[in-house]
């Protein structure tokens, strides 16, 4: 059995980190929980969007995101800002947080600016709360555990050829392994299924889930047919074009191919979060901004960017592109050895190995394993050394008014 | 034989090359147990495609065996294949909701 020391959480799940996560209830908060978090070592800052005007749905995928996170395994405290107590809308608010993260056991204090004297006594009282919470996340020590704990997450992006040849295989095969492990993978983008969705659906665990998947992927076509555009002039993204990728469907079973092969269990939406391991499809934009955030909130400890980056620029390394999960660490990989070459520094594993043969995709993936293995122990991924958080967008889907 | 192209899938009809392929190179893959060359017509950059027969207008272009594409002109075997020669068949909304 494979393991990693992973910290242990009273509800039986193992985090890959340690965070505690400042969270405000409300956007008239936002400053005050940032500048807590900005106070205190061992703190993550957890945004939230512009709610006002917005649908009863949207302001549930909101919470159900926040109170997600909150309860994801690397998450050792929450400090809760509000404004006052029962402020604003029903489906967003201190109490449904506070209610929700503490079913885990996670720990959970809460400052509310109005019955602690204002901006400057919240302020205080809330860096006051964040240290506690901190100096008790710390003695929380790693342990050995299964990795039937490990909770994965996968986005493909600057996709080339080699990402539906190389980089996604290998990413499959690991799925397939830690699967077979009793883990936990999440994989999405449901643009990017258009034109290999039968092969998706043929694996789902029933018709329900099957219907799901092509239900999905049906919403989506329908979509871009009612703006009137030709889906190529938005995906393939122009870089994926310049690095030889013609169609969408081309892209798509490229991609779909860091599912792997196993039974898919269900179809998530955007801040939900499975009852049981095994592989799921979220169901959600693929972009490297608002997926972290879902996978956050459906438990997942790692978070793995697949890039191909053939159009990155020619001669320099690759821009360090930092996206947060806001608590999950994200593992840069790549299946072209150029990318690798020239962004070493921010690729934390390379399996461009497949393309030239040297190495089969299931000896690569037993590699990357290990790598993984090593990066959920504590290594830190080479983005983790950078001291920016990218910015989060979450995906909301019905109209604002 | 020095590889320098792939065929993922045996009834694929185009091809990639998995190092910059010049006009009048010869491209040589793995196609199953054996080795098959052709030669190339275009220049053919890394990660891009070449076709690996004649394709007629209309006809479904094939990788991974699957279909991800319709060529929009006839392309020739060795002749490179993009968004010039090949037009996707999803998500055209540009067509007024009429699959192609």
């Amino acid at each position: 059995m494979k393991t990693f020391l992973g910290y242990p959480r009273s509800n039986g799940t193992f985090g890959t980190r340690n965070w505690v996560i400042v969270i405000p209830a409300q956007r008239e908060v936002s400053m005050l929980a940032c500048k807590i978090h900005e106070m205190v070592n061992g703190t993550q800052f957890l945004m939230i969007p512009g709610y006002w005007g917005r649908s009863k749905e949207d302001r549930k995928v909101i919470a159900r995101t926040m109170i997600g996170v909150g309860l994801n395994p690397n998450t050792a405290g929450v400090l809760i800002v509000s404004a006052k107590k029962h402020f604003g809308y029903p489906e967003i608010n201190n109490d449904l947080l506070m209610e929700n993260i503490q079913t885990s056991g996670t720990p959970v204090r809460e400052v509310i600016l109005e019955d602690v004297g204002g901006f400057y006594n919240a302020l205080g009282e809330g860096v006051r709360l964040a240290r506690e919470l901190v100096l008790e996340a710390s003695r929380v020590h790693r342990t050995s555990c299964s990795i039937q704990h490990l909770n994965l997450s996968v986005k493909c992006g600057v996709s080339d050829a080699t990402s539906g040849v190389a980089g996604n295989p290998v990413i499959g095969m690991v799925f397939d392994k830690l699967i077979d492990a009793g883990g936990t993978a999440f994989f999405s983008e449901t643009t990017e299924l258009i034109g290999g969705e039968q092969m998706i659906a043929d694996r789902a665990v029933n018709q329900q889930v099957r219907q799901d998947i092509l239900n999905a992927v049906h919403n989506i076509e329908e979509k871009v047919k009612s703006i009137g555009e030709d889906i190529r002039s938005i995906n393939p993204v122009p870089s994926n074009i310049a690095a030889g990728i013609t169609t969408l469907e081309e892209k798509s079973i490229g991609a779909i191919a860091k599912s792997g092969s196993q039974p898919i269990q269900g179809v998530l939406n955007y801040g939900e979060c499975p009852t049981k391991a095994g592989l799921y499809f979220v169901d959600a934009w693929m972009s490297a901004v608002s997926l972290p955030l879902t996978y956050a909130a459906a438990g997942s400890q790692l978070f793995i960017f697949q890039m191909g980056g053939g159009d990155l620029p020619e001669k320099y390394p690759a821009m360090p592109a930092v996206s947060s999960p806001v608590v999950s660490p994200v593992m840069y990989v790549t299946g072209n050895k150029e990318t690798y070459a020239k962004a070493d520094d921010s690729m934390d594993f390379n399996s461009s190995s497949v393309m030239d043969g040297t190495l089969s995709i299931e000896e690569t993936a037993d590699n990357m394993l290990e790598c993984i293995i090593d990066i959920a122990s504590g290594t830190w991924t080479k983005s983790e050394s950078w001291n920016y958080r990218d910015q989060l967008e979450y995906y909301l889907t019905e109209p604002c008014f | 034989m020095h590889i320098n192209a792939i065929k993922i899938n045996s009834i694929d009809n185009v091809g990639i090359a998995i190092e910059t392929l010049h006009k009048g190179d010869s491209a040589s893959f793995k196609d199953g147990k054996t080795i098959q060359n052709i030669t190339i017509h275009d220049d053919i950059p890394f990660g891009f495609k070449f076709s690996l027969e004649n394709i007629a207008k209309g006809e479904s272009i094939i990788k991974y065996g699957l279909q991800i594409g319709i060529a929009s002109q006839n392309i020739s075997l060795g002749s490179q294949m993009h968004v010039h020669n090949c037009e996707g068949a999803r998500g055209r909304g540009d067509l007024g909701g009429k699959s192609k």
